[in-house]
């Protein structure tokens, strides 16, 4: 159980004014260490809830770019396995948990820096300029 | 009464065949996402922010019906990302309607009134069009100036040609409860069916972390809002699940009535959250650990959750599942839920979020009169 959910009763919960919003881990660009395979498994996590591509190496040195959208975690890394998605490949994507020899944070993480406070001053800005249908756009996907 | 007859029939008797079969655990809504992508960019949505070989990723037609036959819930909803950019959503749709299922289409509208003339009118579909308030707070919660227009052109437009039409709002901190009822004003004087309610989620990723309600301001806002109704206002929703919200009723969540399927497979354990995916949809019933979801496990992801998808299965299990709750669906429905306390929190300053609404002027506060 974790330290949030120590933090508040159930009490507390039905009393909370405001939701304490989540810490954006900043992830992109990381190289971790994977000494051990508690490190592994740690790594493989935020991967799984990273919304970016990692590159994943693995054991034969092959380098694989990924969004990794799912993770099983069994008792031994055997057992273990993440799924992921790879540009270019139509189909879903699994490899083991003991085939990965390393994994970097290379793509851009896709939630990051974006805040209302910069939607509401940017809007101010634009409309003070005398500018008409502002708004934000979707990424490009090309 | 919002829901048609036929609707209502479909779902009570679906509930009842279950608890007579002695089914503990059962969907009923199946929350389809056929795609991520979407033409807007709104600060409070955790949904679609992915690399762009993910949002490019579509469910074929195929993989849809597979999914709402493996889950044979009677209503399936489309959200997305925007379910109008799918290029086979009309043969989605059309799929849908042919097996009996009623279904919501989950849209923002902007492509609406352009792709209307592809779809045939049906008692099993609804435009279920997300509208967050007024003119001026619609257009800021989606960052978005013009997308009210926009919506509510397509809205007419649907209702005109003789579809179902719902709106679908999602409240946040700073709502003014005065505003949203004249929003349901004018919602209602559009012609649609009934109005889709519910707090926000506090979603990990999405890029506003400061705005999401605790439970406590949930219920006061819910109690100011829904109480004291006007006799014209309808909601597509159960009664139950609105009282649950203005704080009348605990209810507990059901993760596994509204269960969500992507291009990831069938998503662990709710459309809400993402805590991995399993390939079918009775490897996700069976090898779901439930126990550890919803207020009383203590996870702190379910600890603030109101949401529809969660709970609003719990009040229409309820409503369908004793006499007791029947009658109580029965009474909410024709009820305008008087309360002399929600009158007066109409009363209270409007609220302000961490952000003003720089471009919305103060309105001033007034005592509401309601037609009861």
């Amino acid at each position: 159980m974790t330290a949030e959910v120590q933090r508040y009763s159930l009490d507390q919960i039905e009393a909370l004014e405001l939701v304490p919003g989540s810490e954006h881990e900043k992830l992109e660009g990381w190289v971790p260490d994977v000494a051990n395979e508690a490190e592994l498994r740690d790594v493989l996590e935020k991967a799984f809830s990273y919304r970016g591509d990692v590159t994943i190496t693995l054991k034969n040195g092959e380098r694989v770019e990924a969004y990794v959208f799912n993770r099983h975690t069994g008792a031994t890394l055997a057992e273990s396995w993440v799924q992921y998605f790879a540009p270019n490949v139509p189909g879903k994507c699994k490899v083991s948990y003991t085939e990965i020899a390393r994994l970097e944070f290379t793509g851009k993480d896709r939630a990051a820096g974006k805040h209302w406070e910069d939607w509401v001053k940017a809007y101010n800005e634009r409309k003070a300029a005398g500018e008409k249908n502002i708004g934000l756009e979707p990424e490009a996907l090309e | 009464m919002a829901v048609p007859v036929s609707q209502m029939w479909t779902v009570a008797t679906y509930v009842l065949k279950k608890r007579f079969a002695g089914e503990k655990r059962y969907p009923l809504v199946l929350m389809l996402e056929p795609l991520f992508r979407c033409n807007l960019a709104c600060a409070g949505c955790g949904k679609v922010q992915y690399p762009p070989h993910v949002l490019k990723r579509m469910l074929t037609p195929e993989e849809c019906f597979k999914a709402v036959e493996e889950c044979g819930a009677p209503m399936v909803s489309i959200p997305g990302g925007e379910p109008l950019l799918h290029s086979k959503i009309v043969e989605i749709v059309n799929g849908l309607v042919a097996r009996k299922k009623y279904v919501y289409l989950c849209t923002n509208a902007l492509e609406l009134k352009r792709r209307l003339p592809e779809f045939t009118p049906s008692k099993y579909l609804t435009f279920s069009v997300h509208l967050d308030g007024q003119r001026e707070h619609h257009d800021f919660s989606v960052c978005r100036e013009g997308g009210y227009d926009l919506a509510v052109e397509g809205i007419k437009e649907a209702v005109k040609r003789g579809f179902r039409v719902t709106t679908n709002a999602t409240f946040f901190d700073g709502t003014d409860p005065n505003s949203v009822r004249a929003f349901f004003d004018d919602v209602m004087d559009m012609g649609v069916e009934g109005i889709v309610l519910s707090p926000g989620y506090s979603y990990e990723k999405a890029p506003d972390q400061n705005r999401f309600l605790g439970r406590a301001r949930v219920r006061r806002l819910f109690r100011a809002i829904l109480s004291n109704r006007k006799k014209t206002w309808k909601f597509n929703m159960s009664p139950l699940f609105l009282e649950f919200l203005m704080g009348d009723r605990k209810y507990e969540c059901t993760p596994w009535g509204s269960p969500a399927y992507n291009i990831f497979g069938w998503q662990r354990p709710c459309y809400l959250l993402q805590d991995g995916y399993a390939e079918t949809f009775k490897e996700l019933m069976e090898t779901t650990r439930w126990e550890e979801y919803g207020v009383a496990s203590g996870n702190p992801k379910c600890a603030n959750c109101m949401v529809s998808c969660g709970y609003e299965p719990t009040a229409v299990m309820d409503g369908f599942g004793s006499l007791r709750g029947f009658w109580a669906m029965i009474r909410g429905t024709f009820s305008t839920y008087r309360d002399e306390h929600a009158m007066r929190l109409l009363n209270e300053p409007a609220p302000r979020g961490p952000a003003p609404l720089v471009q919305i002027e103060e309105p001033a506060p007034a005592l509401e009169e309601s037609n009861v």
